[in-house]
């Protein structure tokens, strides 16, 4: 009888946790415009698809009043949101919704800051700043084991963005999690400037990040991906404290920044679909994209057998490329298993292929 | 001619002699050879070098500014325009113009009678052309990092021991001061046990993408450079930018490997043993033929407790360089004459008589010709060189796999895992093949 308590208990416990497991929206997201020095409409657009990408959140914008209006109808209910985004920079708002906005945050809410150099609410003091001309800029980890910096390259490099000079983020347990660094100079004497804050205030926390301004025209920092995951991860962090997302295989790293032109990264059925054609004068991100995926396998046999047999079904595509042979024969060579040498041979009469096929072979065959 | 053929027997016996043993060197004072301090032509030893690239010439440079210890009479390389450079530097040495020239290592090696060859390539053709130099008994001053993979590794390892031969790696950190002193204060305890070791080495940096095909220059003999490395066509990537590609070198990692974790093993009294167990993850690029991670961090454990982490300097608090850490604090070794220690105290501590002291060089080079002179062993021997190394490739097979990777230092072997166990080695391309020892 107990033991079927606990069952029920059990069954009841994991009904209630499922949803977290699935891609359904958990966490709903208010994102403030309206007025900016920048195309408020734009970024606050890419903001709404960056954060729903997740499948975490759920976003909403909200307009304030423009310059100069009244804003007394202006009254969100924060408490609402799991998480709050500031894209703002404007008229100072009411008191008394100035005072809701850090009674949520210390109450445990996640406040979001997107390029805002003042603040309407009173959490972030602003200092006398200075926006530097755009350019490309390498990131620093300056703490690496913050949930939101945790498992990224220590370096990237991020392009066509606004450094923001001077910023001194408020509040001494302020945490500047990332700096730029100006004119890529990783070392020796170098100009830092914060473009990642972590802050806990109350029970909440906030999230500030200086990245991503429109540019008027291709919006490219916007698309950088380093921008893109680290809002991402960010907004979970402000909301709940932790990050559960992945770090992405195309996080850019210091050989060279990262777009996704559509804010999405890819999937395995992609990868799939697309390495077939590999040209390796167009890109090489499908083959980087594989060697990671076999990475995170890490040995689970399953899980390689899964993707061995894909590549497999590469091998045998007679529309696939040469290319695309060789570096999955490569591939093989290490983490293939005997599911894969008959096909493998079947390719040695490809001339193309022939030193590929040998060298595949070879290594399959060799242990210790 | 016949006198200059006995001199080299006369080497070539020594070293023989020595092997096996440790010798303190036995530096013979050049006052005591007669002729005011200068050896006479037929007494200097006889060298060739294969490979005249950048490190080639910068070793060559500081080969002949030992003066009259050694002589340069041949040098080979797949780039015509690097071998009249090496001519024309050889040729001023000599004051002649009769350093010959080869453009393949094996006729150098059959057609040349040497005591000695300094050899700077890169990494995928070390295997063979060591082992093949070795196999002709001549004394090597050779590039780190030795191998490309742990097979080339052992089968280098196995000819220097077959042929007793003298070998210095080109690790010269060894040779200098702040190093030597860091690894010394280690050995002795000054900071207690070793529990734990920092390893910094470079960030990696900018790729290229993939430059289209292009026409090979003149000068340069593609198929030779690329050798038992597979074949791929000309982009323009070849001297120097070849550390960014995995087929020929395992990025800032392996190649810095034979200087910091040389260094780290020589104070932790780990250079004849190697980690029993590998982990950790790497950063590659994304784009572009440079495929080498650009950041890496890895964790060694050796069987007696102490733990090693490997990582790119951006990753650690005193960047680059060697930090040991005991029971009573820590000491940090670096380039430009770094050494520092948690209590500067440390730093003053005098050594023993009867306690550690370890081999002492105060020039790399000069170490190598005195050592092929005297028949013992170098600052730098060729164990050593293959245990740090093996240390950054077992980290690359442990980053490449994800898993974590079990070695065994004793037979050498990867035990449990037959896909990390394929990444030993790399297959060469026909007609190509490790020499046997």
């Amino acid at each position: 009888m107990k033991k079927q308590y606990i069952l029920y208990l059990l069954a009841a416990v994991l009904i209630a946790i499922m949803p977290s497991c699935s891609k359904t929206a958990n966490y709903k997201a208010l994102i403030i415009t309206g007025q900016s020095n920048h195309d408020w409409k734009v970024s606050s657009e890419a903001i709404k698809q960056i954060l729903d990408e997740t499948g975490m959140f759920s976003s909403t914008i909200m307009t304030t009043p423009q310059k100069g209006e009244d804003m007394s109808d202006f009254n969100p209910d924060f408490l609402k949101y799991n998480l709050v985004v500031l894209d703002y920079e404007g008229d100072i708002w009411p008191e008394a919704i100035n005072a809701a906005l850090t009674d949520y945050v210390k109450q445990g809410g996640g406040l979001l800051m997107y390029n805002s150099k003042s603040d309407p609410g009173g959490i972030v003091v602003p200092d006398s700043v200075i926006l530097l001309k755009r350019q490309d800029f390498a990131i620093s980890n300056e703490i690496s084991d913050h949930p939101v910096t945790n498992g990224l390259p220590a370096r990237w490099l991020h392009p066509a963005d606004v450094i923001v000079q001077g910023m001194k983020p408020a509040g001494e347990d302020s945490q500047v999690l990332a700096a730029a660094y100006i004119g890529n100079e990783f070392r020796g004497p170098r100009q830092r400037e914060p473009v990642m804050i972590a802050r806990n205030l109350g029970e909440g926390r906030i999230f500030t990040t200086l990245l991503g301004t429109p540019d008027d025209n291709e919006n490219t920092a916007l698309h950088c991906a380093g921008f893109i995951v680290t809002l991402q991860r960010g907004a979970e962090w402000a909301a709940t404290g932790e990050v559960t997302q992945e770090v992405p295989f195309d996080f850019p790293t210091a050989a060279g920044s990262v777009l996704r032109p559509d804010f999405k990264t890819f999937t395995a059925d992609d990868l799939f679909e697309n390495i077939g054609n590999y040209d390796i004068t167009r890109s090489t991100k499908y083959f980087t994209y594989l060697q990671n995926e076999i990475r995170k396998a890490g040995g689970d046999e399953k899980k390689l057998l899964k993707l061995e047999k894909k590549m497999v079904g590469v091998l045998k595509d007679d529309q696939a490329t040469n290319e695309a042979k060789k570096l999955i024969l490569r591939e093989l060579s290490w983490m293939g298993t005997d599911y894969c040498i008959p096909s493998v041979k079947k390719l040695a009469s490809n001339q193309e292929l022939t030193d590929d096929v040998n060298f595949a072979l070879t290594r399959l065959r060799s242990s210790n | 001619m016949k006198q200059k053929t006995t001199r080299r027997v006369f080497v070539r016996r020594s070293a023989a002699a020595a092997a096996g043993v440790f010798i303190i060197p036995n530096i013979i004072p050049s006052t005591a050879l007669g002729m005011g301090g200068e050896r006479p032509p037929s007494d200097r030893i006889v060298m060739g070098a294969i490979g005249t690239g950048s490190q080639g010439m910068s070793n060559m440079r500081n080969f002949l500014h030992l003066k009259n210890a050694m002589q340069f009479v041949a040098v080979c390389d797949v780039d015509s325009k690097h071998l009249a450079q090496a001519k024309q530097t050889v040729d001023n040495a000599n004051s002649n113009n009769d350093c010959r020239t080869y453009g393949d290592f094996r006729e150098f090696l059959e057609k040349e009678t040497l005591d000695a060859v300094s050899i700077a390539l890169p990494d995928h053709w070390h295997g063979i052309i060591y082992t093949e130099a070795i196999n002709k008994k001549l004394h090597v001053y050779g590039e780190k990092p030795i191998c490309r993979t742990i097979k080339d590794g052992q089968t280098i390892v196995a000819a220097v021991k077959k042929n007793n031969i003298i070998w210095q790696t080109g690790s010269w950190q060894r040779s200098l001061a702040n190093f030597r002193r860091g690894a010394e204060l280690v050995i002795n305890g000054r900071i207690g046990k070793i529990s734990y070791i920092e390893v910094g080495l470079p960030d990696g940096g900018r790729g290229i993408g993939t430059p289209p095909v292009k026409e090979v220059p003149p000068e340069l003999n593609w198929g030779m450079w690329l050798g038992p490395a597979p074949k791929v066509p000309y982009r323009g990537v070849c001297h120097w930018d070849w550390r960014w590609i995995l087929d020929y070198s395992g990025g800032q990692l392996t190649d810095w490997a034979g200087h910091h974790i040389d260094i780290a093993n020589w104070g932790a009294g780990l250079e004849y043993t190697g980690p029993v167990e590998i982990s950790g993850t790497g950063v590659w690029p994304m784009e572009g033929i440079f495929n080498v991670p650009v950041e890496y961090d890895f964790l060694c454990k050796y069987a007696n407790g102490i733990e090693m982490r490997v990582a790119n300097a951006s990753r650690l608090k005193h960047g680059m360089g060697t930090t040991w850490y005991g029971e009573l604090g820590w000491v940090h070794t670096d380039r430009g004459n770094v050494l520092t220690a948690s209590d500067p105290k440390i730093l003053d501590e005098v050594i023993g008589e009867n306690e550690i002291h370890l081999y002492k060089s105060e020039n790399h080079w000069q170490n190598f010709i005195d050592s092929v002179r005297s028949g013992s062993r170098t600052i730098a021997p060729i164990e050593p060189a293959y245990r740090a190394v093996s240390v950054a490739l077992l980290g690359e097979i442990a980053m490449t796999t994800g898993e974590t990777i079990h070695w065994d230092p004793v037979s050498e072997i990867i035990t449990g895992n037959e896909r990390a166990s394929r990444l030993l080695s790399r297959p060469y391309r026909k007609p190509w093949s490790l020499p046997t020892v």
